[in-house]
């Protein structure tokens, strides 16, 4: 099987004259490129700032030093906090560049740094005052504490952080439900608000007159209204125009059950970009717990104005999905949405190879159905431990007679204690991703499945020559 | 790809920084400046003993007489100027020289001011005119201290303190 499917690579290669993703990939590559630059220049910004206000004079005493990198490290600090707000925003330059998961990616890698940064910070200026007044750190905490206005807000507000991010340990934040660290996460805000004052007031360093002080003004602003616009006003926006309700709650499998929706303007959500929803069913006991979900279908739109349906399949994985199955049609829903890259909109290549394992599967239904390719240019390869579990099976294999694409279905168990993403069965047949996709080096890969599952699957594209513009995961366990 | 992003990001970083840095400079230059000649004038003239906690830089000791009346620190109520001792506070350096004519002050000029920043330079430039007043008009160091410039003034009072003790008033 294997060589028969090699040797036909050289020609289907030739018969693509036109490689029509190249400048969208090109394009998305240099916009992330950019912001990875901005968000660099940034934090460069807010230092280069306070240098070009005298701040280096700080340096020619002991004391001075102390407190100047204190400084440095507390500016440091502020500019990762609001890069971090802005990763969250869900901005659509941030969500079209690198994807809704990549970027809470970003926002979970800073988390550390930033937290260290700010705690440098309040010690290094204990230290460095301390020192300037002949006072040990600790009570030249209590003093600024005591005397200084708006700083007891400031140390009230690391104390903010700390708790925020301590929650947000994976070690920690399994402990707990997810209700209660959205709550703690929450704090954030209050913990940015009450380190805002110190700054403009004693800190003295956003002083009137300065540059400073407009760059901080600025960019605090910028990022409160990019919160209150992507994240408040434009779902609120998206939820009234669409008005979704649920129609139908349809069993797949057990456990696994598809929820369709209808609604208007349904047309506006059919472009190229993420199909990818946060949920909530406005129903007494659930409206409150969002649930993110990407779609399963493509939307149908019945008529010119826009009514239409949209589905999502869900497993039961919690106790919030649990409730998902007893929903009665007519509930109303509200989405944040859409995001994300799992789309057309992320292509870079001709080909197409897509890889699913359990629920996964059904975000790869949704993009088979409509992202373009030739008869022959695309591979889907569906993953579970039975055929029972290789959810929207039957619509998938219709699909990919319909469009010529390849199709397989690798069922079975994995090798045991090995963290190979394949069946034990194709595993001893010396089966690899190239056997059941010999272009794939040439392809865009779309994995969606469990996260352990996943990095296997992409540490093997990558072995095989799929560089990092052609990989697009969609994580789904949060 | 990525390296680009890092290069291009390592750049555009450390250009922002080298010019925060150059447009800075300047004003890094007028601080040691001032930092060089109050220390000249402290060690040329007098040092009084250091209020600061200790932190001060080069001054210790008992103070002595200087400028015009130059001779020893032991002539009682003399005719001069005296400088006061050089008190750090976290907004920076405080010295004050009076005037002394007839056992009356009749001058207090301020060697150096806090300046560790704007605010703390416009703060201290609001203060120190006030702070001379009145203590010309009380002939001593009991004077009140100016609201919203309270880490000024406790210096200014103690710099002043240490100049009437080398002035023996």
């Amino acid at each position: 099987m294997n060589t028969s499917l090699q040797m036909a690579v050289p020609g289907t290669a030739r018969r693509t004259p036109v490689e029509r993703f190249r400048g969208q990939a090109r394009s998305r590559l240099f916009r992330a490129d950019l912001l990875t630059v901005l968000a660099w220049s940034s934090v460069a910004a807010a230092i280069a700032l306070w240098l070009a206000d005298g701040g280096a004079t700080g340096f020619s005493t002991l004391a001075g030093s102390f407190t100047a990198l204190g400084i440095v490290a507390g500016l440091a600090g502020m500019d990762l906090v609001l890069l971090m707000l802005l990763l969250v925003a869900r901005l659509p330059l941030i969500d079209g560049a690198v994807g809704h998961d990549r970027a809470l990616e970003f926002h979970r890698k800073l988390g550390k740094p930033s937290l260290y940064l700010l705690l440098a910070h309040g010690v290094l200026i204990a230290v460095g005052y301390g020192m300037a007044e002949g006072l040990d750190p600790v009570s030249e905490l209590v003093s600024l504490w005591v005397l200084v206005p708006d700083m007891w807000l400031a140390i009230v507000s690391i104390g903010l952080f700390i708790a925020v991010v301590v929650t947000s340990l994976v070690a920690v934040r399994r402990r707990f439900p997810y209700e209660f660290w959205y709550t703690v996460h929450l704090l954030t805000y209050a913990a940015v608000l009450t380190a805002i004052p110190h700054q403009f007031s004693t800190g003295a360093l956003f002083a009137e007159g300065t540059w400073q002080r407009w760059y901080w003004i600025a960019i605090c602003i910028a990022t409160g209204a990019a919160l209150a616009h992507y994240r408040l006003l434009e779902p609120i926006v998206a939820t009234v125009r669409h008005q979704l309700k649920v129609s139908r709650v349809v069993t797949e499998a057990p456990g696994v059950v598809s929820i369709e929706l209808t609604g208007r303007h349904l047309d506006e959500l059919a472009g190229n970009g993420g199909r990818f929803f946060i949920w909530r069913f406005l129903s007494p006991g659930a409206w409150w717990h969002p649930h993110p979900f990407s779609l399963s279908a493509e939307p149908v739109v019945f008529d010119s104005s826009g009514r239409g349906r949209l589905r999502i399949t869900v497993r039961n994985l919690g106790r919030g999905s649990a409730q998902l199955a007893r929903l009665k049609p007519g509930t109303r829903v509200a989405i944040e949405g859409p995001y994300g890259l799992f789309s057309t909109a992320a292509r870079s290549r001709d080909h197409v190879v897509m890889i699913g394992a359990g629920i996964g599967i059904t975000p790869i239904r949704a993009l088979l159905e409509r992202t373009p390719f030739e008869p022959g240019n695309a591979t889907v390869i569906l993953r579970g431990h039975s055929e029972a579990e290789l959810y929207l099976g039957a619509e998938i294999l219709e699909l990919c007679r319909r469009r010529g694409a390849t199709l397989f279905h690798l069922t079975g168990t994995r090798t045991t204690g090995e963290q190979g993403w394949m069946p034990e069965s194709a595993v001893r047949s010396g089966h690899r991703l190239v056997s059941y996709a010999p272009h794939v080096a040439e392809a865009d890969v779309y994995i969606c499945g469990p996260t352990a599952w996943a990095r296997s699957v992409i540490s093997e594209a990558r072995s095989a020559g799929v560089r990092e513009e052609q990989l697009h995961n969609e994580r789904f366990d949060w | 790809m990525r390296i680009r992003a890092a290069v291009s990001a390592a750049l555009a970083s450390a250009g922002i920084l080298l010019v925060g840095w150059q447009s800075g400079a300047h004003v890094a230059d007028t601080g040691s400046a001032a930092a060089t000649t109050s220390a000249t004038t402290s060690n040329g003239t007098s040092s009084g003993s250091a209020a600061g906690g200790g932190a001060s830089s080069g001054s210790s000791g008992s103070s002595s007489s200087s400028g015009s009346s130059g001779s020893a620190g032991a002539t009682a109520q003399a005719a001069g100027t005296y400088a006061g001792s050089l008190v750090q506070t976290r907004f920076g350096a405080v010295q004050v020289q009076i005037t002394v004519k007839a056992g009356a002050i009749t001058d207090v000029t301020a060697l150096q001011l806090t300046d560790e920043d704007r605010k703390s330079v416009q703060i201290s430039t609001r203060a120190a005119p006030l702070l001379r007043a009145e203590v010309i008009k009380a002939q001593s160091a009991q004077v009140q201290t100016i609201g919203g410039a309270t880490v000024t003034s406790a210096a200014y009072l103690s710099s002043l303190q240490a100049a009437l003790d080398a002035a023996n008033l």
